[in-house]
C-alpha cells in the first residue's frame, strides 16, 4: 500500500499548543517527518512602542512580554534602567525583588504542570496547581493591586510597601505548597501514566545545547549546572542559600523532574528571605520627574533567570528621555525554532504538546 | 526507570478530596474580599482636583482626556477640567493615580461594570463608584 505525507498545521487554535503559533507539521502516519514553527499571530510590536515612550511609560509595557511569568521583564527593564542610570537600589527593595520573582517563578512552575499535565491527559493535576498558582497570585493582588500583571518592581526599588502581615501569609502558603508538592509527587511525577508517555521522548543531547545556547530545564535536564543567579547573580541571589537541580536523561521527564527540584529550592530561598529582609528601609529611591528622567548615550545588556531559562534584556540610551532602543530575548525564541523543530522529527503527533510544554516555549516573548 | 505498581497506585490517593468541601466560591451569592489598593476602576475626588493634567501626560495609552465641567469642581481647577478616562484604552497601570499631586485619583475595587454600547466606557470619574 502507498503511504503518503500529509501536512497538517497544530495550531494556532490548538488546546496542545503553548500559546498563539502553530507547528506546520509533514507526517507519515502518525511519524513527524518534518515540522516547521510559525509565528506572526501575536505581534504587538513592543519593542517599537518603547521607543516612542517615556522610561516610566514604558515601564507598564514589558511585564505584557510574557503572560505566565511576567517578572522577570519588570526585574530586567528595572535593572537595565538603573545600570545606566547609575541608581543604586536599597537592600530592603532588593529583598522583596527576590521575593517576587520567586513567587513568579513558583507560579509559573504551577502553570506549566497545569500545561504539561493536560498534554498527557491528566486533568486533575492542572486543576489543582491552577487553584495553588491562584493562592500565589492572591498574594500577588495584596501586593501590588493586579494579579497577572504586576507593575511593581520599578526602577528605583520596588513601587509599594509590604502590606500588614504579608510575610506571615506568605509563611502559611509556603508551608502549604510544601505539602502539596508532595502530593504533586503522588498525582504527576511518580505517576506510571506520565513516566511511560515522558521518558525517552523529546531527548536532546548534551554536546548540542551548548554550541546552541538553549537554556533553563533544557540545559539543566542535560547535566548542566548552569543558572543565571548562580553563575552571573544579579539582586541579592548571592547571598542566598540554593541548590541548581540537575538530571543527566536529557527527555522530557527530565526536564519535569528539574522543575519539580526548583519548585522546592524556590521555597527554600523564599523562606530565607522572609527570615533575612530588613524591618525597615527605603523601598523606593528619588527618581527624576516623568519628563526629566533621561538615559545616557550608552548601552547596556541585563539578564535573570527566569523559570524558563535565560531572559535578557539590551537598552541603549541616547541622552533623551526615549529608549533609543529595546531588545528582549527571552530563551523562546531559541527553543521554538532550533530546538523544537529537530526534536518533533520522528515523533509521535501525539507527543507533540508533551515535547513543546516540557520545553516551555511562550509565543508571546517571541514576537515582541 | 523501573515501573512500580505503587507509582500506578498513587493518583488514586486524589480520590480522598472527594470528602473535602470544595474549593471554589458560588459567585455571586459569595464574592471574594475586596483588596485594599487594588488596581480597578478610577474615583476621583473633585473637591480636590486641581485639573492639573498631569495624569493625562503620563499615560502611555493615551486613555486620559481633560473635559471641561461646570458644576462640582473644586474652586482651586484652574483649568476647569477633569480628567475623562477611556476604558477601552485603559491598561490599569496606576501611573496616573501615582503622579496625582493632590491624591484625587485613584482605583478602587468596588465598581463593576458590564455594558454594551463602547461609548459607555469614556467614563468620567467621580467621588463616588460608578
Amino acid at each position: 500500500m502507498e503511504r503518503k505525507v500529509i501536512t497538517i498545521y497544530h495550531g494556532p487554535q490548538h488546546p496542545g499548543i503553548t500559546g498563539n503559533m502553530s507547528v506546520e507539521l509533514d507526517l507519515m502516519g502518525e511519524t513527524i517527518t518534518r515540522a516547521r514553527t510559525h509565528v506572526g499571530y501575536l505581534h504587538r510590536g513592543f519593542e517599537k512602542l518603547i521607543e516612542r515612550r517615556t522610561i516610566i511609560q514604558a515601564f507598564t509595557i514589558v511585564c505584557r512580554i510574557c503572560v505566565p511569568e511576567p517578572d522577570p521583564n519588570e526585574a530586567n527593564f528595572a535593572l537595565a534602567v538603573e545600570r545606566l542610570a547609575g541608581i543604586e537600589v536599597s537592600e530592603r527593595a532588593s529583598y522583596i525583588r527576590v521575593m517576587v520573582l520567586e513567587m513568579a517563578r513558583l507560579g509559573a512552575q504551577l502553570l506549566w504542570m497545569a500545561g504539561q499535565s493536560g498534554s498527557v491527559g491528566l486533568g486533575t493535576v492542572g486543576q489543582w496547581s491552577i487553584y495553588d498558582r491562584d493562592l500565589i497570585l492572591d498574594l500577588f493582588e495584596q501586593l501590588t493591586g493586579g494579579r497577572v500583571y504586576h507593575m511593581y518592581i520599578y526602577p528605583g526599588g520596588v513601587r509599594r510597601e509590604l502590606p500588614d502581615g504579608f510575610l506571615e501569609r506568605l509563611s502559611a502558603l509556603l508551608d502549604y505548597l510544601q505539602k502539596r508538592l508532595d502530593a504533586y509527587d503522588r498525582l504527576f511525577f511518580d505517576n506510571a501514566s506520565f513516566q511511560k508517555r515522558a521518558i525517552g521522548v523529546g531527548v536532546v543531547r548534551g554536546e548540542e545545547v551548548l554550541r546552541r545556547g538553549f537554556s533553563g530545564q533544557v540545559l539543566r535536564g542535560c547535566g548542566f549546572a548552569r543558572d543565571l543567579r548562580r553563575d552571573n547573580p544579579y539582586l541579592l541571589y548571592d547571598q542566598l542559600e540554593f541548590d541548581i537541580p540537575t538530571q543527566s536523561a536529557g527527555d522530557v521527564y527530565a526536564r519535569a523532574l528539574v522543575r519539580r527540584a526548583e519548585m522546592r529550592e524556590s521555597i527554600r530561598i523564599l523562606r530565607q528571605v522572609i527570615a533575612q529582609m530588613p524591618e525597615e528601609g527605603a523601598i523606593m529611591q528619588k527618581l527624576p520627574k516623568h519628563r526629566k528622567f533621561t538615559l545616557p548615550k550608552e548601552d547596556t545588556y541585563v539578564a535573570v533567570e527566569s523559570a524558563r531559562g535565560e531572559f535578557g534584556y539590551y537598552m541603549a540610551g541616547d541622552g533623551s528621555e526615549m529608549i533609543r532602543r529595546m531588545q528582549v530575548k527571552g530563551p523562546s525564541l531559541i527553543h521554538a525554532f532550533s530546538l523544537l523543530e529537530p526534536l518533533l522529527v520522528g515523533e509521535e503527533l501525539s507527543n507533540v504538546a508533551l515535547i513543546m510544554n516540557s520545553l516551555g516555549i511562550c509565543p508571546p516573548e517571541i514576537e515582541r | 526507570m523501573k515501573f512500580e505498581l505503587k507509582n500506578s497506585l498513587a493518583p488514586l490517593s486524589a480520590l480522598s478530596k472527594i470528602f473535602e468541601h470544595p474549593q471554589t466560591l458560588c459567585y455571586p451569592e459569595v464574592k471574594s474580599e475586596t483588596v485594599s489598593g487594588y488596581r480597578g476602576f478610577h474615583i476621583n475626588d473633585l473637591s480636590t482636583c486641581i485639573g492639573c493634567a498631569n495624569c493625562q501626560d503620563v499615560c502611555m495609552n493615551e486613555a486620559i482626556d481633560m473635559i471641561a465641567i461646570d458644576k462640582d469642581k473644586n474652586p482651586k481647577n484652574n483649568s476647569g477640567c477633569i480628567p475623562r478616562i477611556d476604558y477601552g484604552r485603559c491598561c490599569w497601570c496606576s501611573l496616573c493615580t501615582d503622579v496625582c499631586p493632590p491624591d484625587s485619583l485613584k482605583l478602587e475595587s468596588e465598581c463593576i461594570w458590564a455594558d454594551d454600547d463602547a461609548n459607555r466606557f469614556l467614563y468620567q470619574p467621580k467621588d463616588k463608584p460608578c
